[in-house]
């Protein structure tokens, strides 16, 4: 637990995304929160310009990843994230609209983490990702392999 | 495209149709026509060979009588040449048997005379032919006469000088030129006779050769009337045919169009109602920040107006919500009135998107028939809704179900509606009875939701059926949704329902629904 946890938060929604960075900082998060609004930006991010994502070698990351992107699907996101050797053991949380179960199940199916649905109503919205925020606080988190 | 090439073979197909009887109108007309000239050729062939036969046998009747006539005065003439004979014979040997020849044919003479005058009543000329014949044969038998009374009273001289004068005298040349010119006028009129005869011979067969070119040229004319119709009639039978493939083509095409579309609709309400969510979420969080900020604000407003009215009274609570006074007070109000405006405003639009996004959801699951019990079926409902049921002092009943198979879930989902909403719409004064009950027919079950409720009035049982509208007063949570769906679902499982109410007593849905159920066709459809 000596580095600090960062949150890759990619989401595309800016309203949605400063509503969770509001929640989620208000159960007392404080770890740095990275926001990407699009999948091609994050990716880039993560797996910087050699596209094997040692840049981040040693750096503990949870990702908060939506599925409705402008450019590509989260799923899409997902899979990259987990065949990579760098960041497959990284904890991926899908945070999305979509309740279906299909997508649902391929999401646990790639690798994921946590999948939550956003509820609709702004209240049980607030809820989860304040509980979310609290779960943050407690789980352990591995640094990105090699 | 595709379409528009339908329509062109239907546009053809309708101007054939069109045009077709027209002409054949015509064509039978014209065919009548034929007819009609062909009989009345053949009545006048046979009018004119009738009369042309019988002239021909009339004609021929006359030459007949011409050589009848001819023989007739060859015959005389015979008679009166063995009267002649047997006399000169008589004459020579006074043997009796030339006398009795010669008795015999001058006994034959006169008949033939006669005989030879009736044959010839017709013809004056050869009547005055005969009576100048007559008088001669009679000078000539009257001489003939005393030649043997001569011979017989033994005056032979007086004989053969009798003989010598008959035979310088002119009554033998004038018979034998009488009978001469009677042959020649018989002679005569038998050319005539004969060429008329021809001629009436001739006219009937032109006749009958030209009637009968007459009528197998109809025939002919008639032949290629009717193999042009029955041309014309293929024709049509082959635009028809292909019409009708065109037709099913067609048909087959739109339904997949329709059931393109409907998938398309599906899709698009899935989207938006889902795509719509992120901003609600937005717009409820944010006015959710505005309601705390608000109360940050005002709190500020309330210790700034403490301050402004130099009040050392400290502020002892914090947290707890700051009195405020006059006009801000009422701003506060205003505040938080606009405020719970908006939030249940979208806390409605909420519950209309999560509806669509519901129905859209349903829309795409694929139904999937098993045989199901439906009485255990209704009785896990009844169970399910027993507390709202207690609650509305409401019974349900439970009559004969007929099992059949269909979706287990699409039918759970129709009964709730259906008695969740009995229950629902009851009149508050008199204790609720709910009726489910069931019966087969013709391969469909037939189920009956029956409450003692409040009814629906009749010019709204259409409207029931639509999505987000409702009927009567409006004192009862709900988006208007559970009919529809309803409705939605039994018309996916191939069967219809419908409504009977009236207001104040009660309502009765009743549910029609194939006993087996497969999920062909209707499957794709969703």
């Amino acid at each position: 637990m000596t580095t600090p946890v960062t949150i890759i938060m990619i989401e595309d929604d800016e309203g949605h995304a400063r509503l969770i960075e509001r929640n989620i900082r208000r159960s007392g998060v404080n770890n740095e929160i990275i926001p990407f609004s699009n999948g091609t930006d994050a990716l880039a991010y993560l797996f910087a310009k050699d596209h094997s994502g040692s840049a981040h070698k040693g750096q503990a990351l949870l990702i908060l990843l939506d599925l409705n992107l402008p450019d590509m699907t989260g799923t899409e996101i997902l899979r990259q994230l987990k065949e990579s050797k760098h960041f497959k053991s990284t904890p991926v949380v899908v945070l999305t609209t979509t309740d279906d179960a299909q997508e649902i199940k391929r999401c646990y199916e790639l690798g994921c983490s946590v999948y939550i649905t956003k509820p609709v109503n702004y209240e049980s919205f607030a809820n989860a990702i304040r509980q979310l925020g609290l779960f943050f606080s407690v789980i352990q988190v591995p640094p990105a392999a090699i | 495209m595709i379409a528009a090439s339908g329509d062109v073979d239907i546009h053809q197909l309708r101007r054939d149709l069109a045009v077709t009887p027209e002409r054949r109108h015509r064509r039978a007309l014209l065919q009548i026509l034929l007819l009609t000239a062909a009989f009345l050729v053949l009545v006048a062939i046979s009018a004119a060979s009738v009369l042309l036969v019988n002239k021909a046998r009339n004609d021929s009747a006359w030459v007949i009588h011409t050589i009848e006539v001819e023989n007739q005065t060859n015959a005389l003439l015979l008679e009166l040449r063995r009267a002649e004979s047997s006399a000169r014979g008589y004459l020579l040997t006074a043997a009796p048997e030339f006398l009795n020849d010669y008795r015999d044919a001058a006994a034959a003479i006169p008949t033939e005379v006669d005989k030879l005058d009736s044959l010839t009543v017709d013809n004056p000329a050869q009547r005055e032919n005969i009576d100048n014949l007559r008088s001669a044969i009679a000078t000539r038998l009257a001489l003939f006469e005393r030649e043997i009374n001569a011979v017989s009273h033994g005056d032979l001289a007086g004989a053969t000088a009798m003989v010598r004068e008959a035979a310088t005298g002119s009554t033998a040349e004038a018979i034998q030129k009488l009978a001469e010119a009677m042959l020649a006028e018989e002679n005569r009129l038998f050319v005539l006779r004969s060429t008329n005869a021809d001629r009436t011979q001739q006219l009937s067969s032109t006749v009958t050769i030209t009637g009968s070119g007459l009528v197998v040229a109809f025939a002919a004319i008639s032949i290629v009337l009717l193999r042009r119709s029955a041309q014309a009639r293929d024709a049509a039978e082959a635009a028809l045919r292909d019409a009708n493939l065109n037709l099913e083509a067609t048909v087959d095409e739109r339904t997949a169009d329709l059931r393109e579309a409907n998938n398309e609709i599906q899709r698009f309400a899935y989207i938006v109602s889902h795509d719509l969510r992120s901003p609600l979420v937005n717009i409820m969080g944010f006015t959710s920040e505005l309601d705390e900020l608000r109360q940050d604000i005002f709190k500020r407003v309330a210790a700034l107006g403490r301050a402004a009215a130099a009040s050392p009274e400290p502020i002892a609570t914090v947290d707890a919500e700051p009195a405020l006074e006059g006009e801000d007070q009422r701003l506060a109000q205003d505040f938080s009135e606009a405020l719970s405006f908006i939030k249940s405003s979208i806390g409605k639009m909420d519950r209309l998107i999560s509806a669509i996004l519901n129905l859209t959801r349903e829309g795409r699951r694929q139904f999937e028939p098993v045989r199901i019990d439906m009485r255990q079926l209704i009785e896990t409902i009844v169970s399910t809704l027993a507390h709202q049921a207690a609650k509305a002092e409401a019974r349900i009943e439970i009559g004969n179900l007929p099992n059949l198979t269909s979706d287990r879930l699409a039918l759970e989902q129709i009964f709730s509606n259906l008695i969740d909403n009995a229950i629902k719409y009851l009149k508050p004064d008199i204790p609720g009875i709910i009726t489910v009950k069931g019966r087969t027919k013709l391969g469909f079950a037939v189920f009956e939701v029956a409450d003692n409720g409040r009814g629906i009035d009749p010019k709204d049982h259409q409207r029931i059926f639509d999505l987000f509208r409702r009927a009567g007063t409006q004192d009862k949570p709900g988006q208007g949704i559970g009919l529809a769906h309803v409705r939605t679902l039994v018309r996916r499982l191939g069967g219809t329902m419908s409504v009977n109410s009236e207001l104040n007593s009660g309502s009765s849905f009743t549910i029609t629904l194939p006993l087996q159920w497969t999920a062909g066709n209707r499957n794709e459809e969703a």
